[in-house]
């Protein structure tokens, strides 16, 4: 299950790095610059220039000169090649792919089920709570959550709505869909930035990372090299929280972007940006996906946590140790355990 | 007949009769339920005592901060966002315009409803996350509830979905919620609407007659 | 469905008035009210959220007496039936740990009057015969002696005896068209009999003639408290009858909290008459002598003190600025706890809760708040607990929380302040 999410992760991490060349292409320019055009553009083209020396004109720049990459369209060009690269990438890699990570993500998160099963509780449930998180920080999450999800969705259906939903469904159901998507999606957008900031406050303390961390990732999470040990929060959660707000403020500074363009003025921030949102997002509902999971039929107990506030003792003795030591002062691995496995059980 | 003048015809016309037929039917009999006229001698208004309990319990006592200021600004935040979109979208108020009367205020500029309607969806979610995360509203919520916090939220989610306009399915389909949200309320506690003025009024009236001033 | 059941439906349904059916429709599940209740506070257990203690009366309502109740049940969607295994489960909320101090309707947004609500849930409870050990005792006693603690006229006497020999001004039972009537709760009979002789001195000094009747001294109505509303009538018949037919102007109620609400507010409408005579509470009538400069202020005590906010007297009886301008005139060093005035935090005994022997454990858990409140206020010294049932709760309380504060009543602060020798009354 970890490592589904370490090979999924790196893989995500791959891509992003990818990208990161991407982003410094050059942007298609105003293609339509109708003022512009009426002068220099096709509004002389029956002078006495070549057909060459038009559609040169027309493309404008040269593709090697690194100045005009970087400064961008120039004034009255009417084709970027930048664009046509931004088109290719998006075209060819991002939609070609992105819809796999979830897909596949999925596909792993089911083998795992059904053949180990949900990670239970060992000693079994000893009937005892442990307030785990405050009311503040449940509505907060649940804010955050439903945020996510729409955003998701919506995010997913402008993203893959010409690849999947076009070729199934025809165009007017993907033209219907992508319309009510994008609204969708511009209007929670800004709610996105609020629940961003929100989590990161709720959630910073026991967030840090700590020495125990490095022997839990080498572990894999206990997965190799039996138990664990782990604070409040574990590597695998605090890596999560790392990746929501880290990803989610580059999510949120590129989604202004494309949602208020006027704030930038700057095609080339907007290509840069869609690539940035999407593999970001990719990365965000794959990731998701596996957290979900262990929040709810992956892991006994769990689910809990997040709707009562509430765990039970044997289940922060196995998962937390150092934080069930922590708050009830007690030691996690004395004999009571099997007491109150006994007691569970009758 | 096609679906959207389906659902902004006669389905449009059955729901606005179930809706205010229901809602009056429903104020009504609680009144109608009557109780004891009150003989003890009294040292205050009742009436002043009914107006006072309304319009105090608008808002919050200090001391109680601490646990109500979710509810307090997710309360209020979805409630003004939501009468806000109702009443100034530039799309309901054309819809008025047509049908019944001719609305004497301006429609709302698109970046006033994205705000609207941004605050009105985050009280919303914020409302009903902590229905299900807080054991107190666990425990006395029912499906009610959350029949009346989801129907809310798709006739609020499908009109935004609808905001380019571009095609009439997605209009018709927050029509379709629009109605069904209609007929649901006069009999889920939606009507909370309507009946919170005698709620608040009864106990202000009360306290009146009783001369306190709270 | 059982018999018992059957009965107590039936009352629900009976009290469900327009004004507890607004309350069962405009509640939307918010919660808020958990956060005003002291059992709420005190455990963090769900189960005592004030609404949830309404549960069963608010299910018959649905079932048989909302509007589109018999619509919704024809299509199977009203609530299930109350049946008796409910009532039982719901009766430790209804009585234990519902002091019905109605704190809970001032955080209510829709203004739910939950306390209120209780004492009409209570009715179907009583009806039924579903009612707690300790408050049945009393009512036994009640039908015996007219007090629930089982006080005689002889014991009443006694104590009389006993004041005017310690103040040396007489107290006369009986007396035939007195200004004012007394009335007292068995509590302060029995515990805080020196009542009885700052009465005296009061009324000695305001120039006024009082009495108490020999077969109507109680005021306490266990009526109310265990929710019936015949037991009611009955208990508060003997004190109109007594004060009518001694002609008497008025009748005081005593620093008692619910005894109040039952004579002042509930008294006539149980009666289905206005009486012959008006009711004040004693509080009221000291604030208006000493605005009337019949009871003058003297030397003032020099004890840090605060004061309890009885919630019968204070949040739903309306008598806020009273004691505070009597306290202040009658003690140089009053400080307000934290949370005073309409928010205070009950003692946790009342709604019939300190009567209840079974509520032991969650009224001395809720009484922590108090202590908390007290402990908030530096080198405190006396606390003023205008509510003889409160006097008697925070005696326990206080021993269990091992505090060691004096507990004094407010006729008593007023008739040990008065100024010593006050001009001859009479005009006024």
């Amino acid at each position: 299950m970890r490592v589904a999410i370490s090979v999924v992760l790196i893989a995500i991490l791959l891509v992003l790095a990818g990208s990161v060349t991407a982003q410094s292409v050059r942007p298609p320019g105003d293609a339509v610059n109708l003022e512009d055009s009426n002068t220099l553009g096709p509004s002389n083209a029956l002078g006495n220039l070549s057909d060459s020396d038009i559609w040169r004109d027309f493309r404008g720049g040269d593709p090697m000169n690194i100045d005009d990459i970087i400064r961008g369209p120039i004034e009255g060009q009417m084709m970027t090649r930048s664009g046509q690269l931004w088109r290719e990438i998006r075209e060819n890699y991002i939609r070609k792919y992105a819809g796999w990570f979830p897909v596949g993500v999925i596909g792993i998160l089911a083998l795992v089920y059904l053949l180990m099963g949900p990670a239970r509780i060992k000693s079994g449930f000893s009937g005892k709570t442990l307030p785990r998180f405050n009311l503040n920080q449940r509505v907060a999450h649940w804010f955050m959550a439903s945020i996510f999800i729409i955003l998701g969705l919506s995010g997913l259906i402008i993203l893959l709505g010409r690849p999947v939903i076009l070729p199934i469904f025809g165009p007017t159901v993907n033209s219907i869909m992508t319309s009510a998507a994008m609204q969708g999606h511009n209007l929670f957008g800004p709610l996105f930035v609020v629940a961003l900031l929100w989590m990161f406050i709720k959630f910073i303390k026991g967030n840090f990372f700590q020495i125990v961390d490095l022997k839990w990732m080498i572990k894999l999470g206990g997965l190799i090299g039996g138990h664990v040990s782990s604070h409040q929060f574990n590597f695998g959660e605090k890596t999560w929280f790392w990746m929501v707000i880290l990803v989610g403020i580059v999510m949120s500074a590129t989604g202004i972007a494309l949602e208020f363009p006027w704030l930038f003025d700057d095609l080339r921030v907007l290509q840069a940006s869609t690539v940035l949102h999407a593999v970001g997002a990719i990365l965000l509902i794959s990731v998701s996906i596996g957290h979900i999971y262990i929040g709810t039929i992956g892991m006994e107990g769990s689910l809990d946590s997040m709707l009562k506030g509430e765990v039970d003792e044997n289940w922060a003795k196995e998962h937390h140790d150092l934080w069930y030591e922590k708050v009830t002062g007690k030691s996690a691995t004395d004999d009571s355990t099997e007491v109150t496995k006994e007691e569970s059980g009758s | 007949m096609s679906y959207i003048a389906f659902v902004e015809g006669p389905l449009f016309l059955i729901a606005a009769t179930v809706f205010v037929l229901g809602a009056l039917w429903r104020v009504i009999g609680i009144i109608r339920i009557g109780r004891k006229k009150d003989i003890s001698p009294p040292k205050g208004s009742e009436a002043v005592g009914f107006i006072r309990g309304n319009l105090r319990h608008f808002l919050p006592r200090g001391i109680f901060a601490r646990r109500t200021w979710v509810h307090i600004v997710g309360g209020y935040g979805f409630h003004l966002g939501l009468f806000v979109l109702v009443l100034f979208a530039a799309p309901h108020i054309v819809f008025i315009d047509e049908r019944l009367f001719s609305v004497p205020w301006p429609a709302l500029p698109r970046w006033g409803f994205i705000i609207a309607a941004d605050i009105a969806f985050a009280g919303l979610i914020m409302l009903w996350v902590r229905r299900i995360s807080d054991p107190v509203m666990r425990l006395i919520s029912d499906w009610d509830d959350h029949i009346g916090s989801w129907l809310t939220f798709l006739v609020m989610f499908t009109g935004c979905l609808a905001l380019q306009e571009s095609h009439v399915f997605l209009r018709a389909t927050h029509m379709l919620f629009v109605d069904i949200w209609l007929i649901y309320f006069p009999f889920s506690r939606l009507m909370h609407a309507f009946t919170f003025f005698l709620s608040r009024g009864n106990t202000g009236a009360t306290y009146g007659r009783k001369g306190m001033s709270l | 469905m059982s018999e018992k059941s059957d009965i107590a439906v039936a009352k629900f349904l009976e009290h469900t008035d327009s004004e507890a059916a607004s309350f069962f429709e405009a509640c939307v599940h918010c919660g808020e009210c958990a956060d005003a209740c002291q059992f709420y506070l005190t455990s963090g257990d769900p189960k005592y959220t004030p609404i949830n203690k309404l549960r069963p009366m608010e299910r018959a309502y649905k079932r048989d007496k909302a509007p589109f109740s018999s619509l919704k049940k024809a299509i199977g969607l009203a609530p299930s039936p109350v049946t008796e295994e409910e009532l039982y489960e719901w009766e430790p909320l209804v009585y234990d740990s519902c002091n019905m101090c109605g704190r809970c309707t001032l955080v209510c947004p829709m203004g739910i009057d939950i306390a209120g609500t209780i004492r009409k849930m209570r009715e179907g409870y009583a009806a039924a015969g579903i009612v707690p050990e300790g408050l049945q005792r009393s009512a036994e006693f009640v039908k015996k002696t007219s007090s629930p603690m089982g006080v005689t006229i002889k014991a009443l006497k006694a104590q009389i005896k006993h004041q005017e020999k310690a103040t040396g001004i007489e107290i006369e039972i009986d007396k035939q068209g007195a200004d004012y009537m007394a009335i007292f709760s068995s509590m302060e009979i029995m515990g805080y009999p020196e009542v009885l002789g700052a009465y005296a001195k009061l009324f000695k000094c305001a120039g006024l003639t009082w009495t108490i009747s020999s077969v109507a001294y109680e005021a306490t109505n266990v009526g109310v408290q265990i929710g019936s509303g015949p037991m009611a009538k009955e208990i508060l018949q003997r004190v109109v009858d007594a004060a009518e037919v001694l002609e008497v102007k008025h009748v005081i109620s005593p620093e008692c909290g619910h005894a109040y609400g039952a004579i002042r507010w509930a008294g006539p409408n149980m009666m289905g008459r206005q009486f012959k005579f008006e009711v004040v509470h004693i509080i009221e009538l000291l604030d208006q002598l000493r605005r009337e400069g019949k009871i003058p202020a003297g030397k003032k005590d020099s004890r840090r003190m605060t004061l309890h906010d009885p919630c019968q007297i204070v949040r739903r009886g309306g008598l806020l600025k009273e004691p505070r301008k009597l306290l202040d005139e009658s003690c140089s060093d009053f400080v307000e706890m934290k949370g005073a005035g309409i928010t205070n935090f009950c003692c946790g005994g009342g709604g019939g809760v300190s009567a209840n022997p079974r509520a032991e454990e969650v009224k001395t858990a809720a009484f922590s708040l108090k202590v908390d409140q007290l402990n908030g206020v530096e080198n405190l010294e006396a606390v003023v607990v205008p509510c003889g049932n409160c006097r008697a709760v925070f005696e326990d309380g206080l021993d269990a929380y091992d505090m060691n504060l004096e507990i004094i009543g407010l006729s008593e602060l007023i008739a040990d302040t008065l100024e010593e020798d006050p001009a001859p009354q009479g005009t006024g």
